[in-house]
């Protein structure tokens, strides 16, 4: 199992819960869509599951460890499984394109002469192998977003997080992102992509997670191909 | 990273860009940017407080030195000297007395140099109280030996002071022990306060670099919450942060050192030429050790600043994250 919630909440320090009893699973190589409105909490969901916060209550496996009652030490290695694509990017200013991508691996402690060509290969991959030097505020928003998916992907993580992943690259973009999602999921990953892009959702007609004021509604498909 | 590889999939192009993708030259790639900015961990202001700090505990850390030096050369001098005077009724009686001493302690083993102070130099001593002349004129002088002996003989001077007595009663022999004690008291105290000073110093070292460090973290909080979110351990962001403060901590500890060697020189200089050449206080020169140990302060602040910073980083990760 890579995920697991039973009955999680969730509350930023003493406020009513963001999120209220949330039980899902999600297993190896499955893929599900996030949906839902804006404020819904797919954001919050997703960032328990990449353990920005833990639930203040309920159950929470990650990875079939017990991710609610780990210790401190024990997240980094959790958070290394994961790959995240961030609704804000949240690229580090300072740092080219290819220090960016390269920051999960600097931060396993990975020797830069072992990771060089997987991320020049990587920033290729994305279409951004002449934009290696260029430094996150002279990039458009297209390819900040695919400088934080190379970031999200270079480590071969196990799972797969997208929050709004097409929210700011245009139509054709959006769907070869999509496309993407679902190719490494075919490879073994698990996805979970939280999107307000119901047409996409539809297209690749794979699960859906609804999400709406804080708690999880259904999980169905929105049809097309399975 | 035990999941897929992405590049197995089919690329992602927007179709803008043809050719070959540029090469990351050699000096990109030998560059390790800092994962924390410089501008976040103060920068300029914290080299500039470094060396203030690394300047007052290389003087402090040179008084120890200094005070340490003298001290050691006043106390030798006392160890290795004893003086007998010779009183007597008059200055016949003074010279008799002063033969069969000399005789004495020309016959002692450990005994390396006698010498007698003559009675005009004796008189001179007293010229400071009495006035000129007036010493010889009113007083019957005592005659004074200046004797230098091994060390053997200085830890058992009750012999000496036996055969002394037998021979010239009268003799008085002063093994300066009051003066030494006096003068080893003054210097530990000196080189104490010295010390503490430096203490200080490196607790003021300290203090800036908490605050500093502190000051970083609250700048560099988004840089923190994504190395942590792509992995990082608390560890590591201190590493980062250690490294970058010991940079500064050196830059800094750098020109605090030439700055104060700068001052010690011209205040070495300024003592040869002339402010002390006889003067009790100590002299001192700016080589061998003393360079050494002041070379040692500079790296010392370093590693003071580098590792408060990174235990103030560790400690802040585990109350704010």
């Amino acid at each position: 199992m890579i995920v697991e919630f039973e009955k999680a909440g969730l509350a930023y320090g003493g406020e009513p819960e963001t999120l209220s009893d949330i039980s899902m699973q999600l297993r190896e190589g499955e893929f599900r869509f996030l949906t839902g409105p804006s404020g819904a909490g797919k954001t919050s969901l997703l960032k328990m599951i990449y353990l920005a916060h833990r639930p203040t209550r309920g159950k929470f496996s990650l990875f079939g460890e017990d991710a609610m009652n780990a210790q401190r030490e024990a997240l980094p290695a959790l958070r290394r499984r994961i790959g995240v694509v961030f609704q804000e990017f949240r690229l580090l200013d300072h740092l080219t394109a290819f220090d960016n991508v390269a920051l999960p691996m600097k931060v396993a402690g990975i020797n830069q002469n072992q990771y060089r060509e997987d991320v020049s290969e990587l920033l290729n991959w994305v279409g951004l192998g002449h934009r290696m030097e260029a430094k996150p505020p002279t990039l458009s928003g297209g390819e900040k977003q695919r400088v934080a998916l190379a970031r999200a992907l270079v480590s071969k993580p196990d799972l797969i997080l997208a929050d709004e992943p097409t929210g700011n690259v245009d139509p054709a973009m959006s769907e070869r992102i999509m496309k993407l999602f679902v190719e490494l999921n075919k490879l073994g990953a698990a996805v979970i992509v939280a999107t307000h892009d119901l047409h996409l959702v539809q297209s690749l007609g794979k699960p859906v997670l609804r999400i709406s004021d804080g708690r999880l509604t259904r999980s169905s498909s929105l049809g097309g191909q399975a | 990273m035990t999941g897929p590889d992405p590049t197995e999939a089919p690329p992602i192009e927007d179709g803008m860009h043809d050719g070959p993708p540029p090469k990351r030259t050699l000096m990109t790639r030998m560059r390790a940017e800092p994962l924390l900015p410089e501008a976040g961990a103060g920068g300029a202001p914290l080299t500039a407080v470094i060396a203030v700090i690394s300047f007052l505990a290389v003087l402090a850390m040179a008084a120890v030195l200094i005070i340490n030096t003298a001290a050691s050369e006043w106390t030798s001098t006392l160890r290795s000297e004893i003086t007998v005077q010779i009183k007597g009724v008059d200055a016949d009686e003074i010279a008799m007395r002063t033969d069969a001493a000399m005789r004495v302690l020309e016959s002692t083993e450990g005994v390396v140099e006698a010498s007698l102070i003559s009675q005009s130099e004796a008189a001179a001593l007293l010229e400071p109280w009495l006035g000129q002349g007036n010493a010889a004129a009113f007083l019957n002088v005592p005659a004074i030996i200046e004797v230098k002996v091994a060390p053997a003989l200085r830890n058992d001077l009750d012999l000496l002071r036996n055969r002394l007595a037998a021979a010239a009663p009268g003799a008085a022999l002063d093994d300066h022990a009051s003066w030494h004690d006096r003068l080893a008291t003054a210097a530990r105290s000196g080189q104490a306060l010295a010390f503490a000073v430096f203490l200080i110093v490196m607790g003021a070292a300290c203090a800036i670099s908490v605050f500093a460090a502190r000051a970083g973290l609250a700048a560099n909080r988004e840089i923190v919450s994504v190395l942590h979110l792509v992995g990082a351990t608390d560890d590591f962001i201190a590493a980062e942060v250690q490294r970058r403060f010991f940079i500064l901590g050196l830059r800094g500890a750098v020109v605090g050192l030439m700055a104060a060697l700068l001052a010690l020189g011209l205040a070495a200089l300024a003592m040869r030429a002339g402010v002390g050449a006889d003067s009790f206080l100590p002299q001192f020169t700016l080589g061998g050790w003393l360079i050494l140990w002041l070379l040692a302060v500079p790296a010392v602040t370093c590693f003071v600043t580098a590792l408060t910073a990174r235990l103030t980083v560790l400690r802040a990760l585990q109350e704010q994250y």
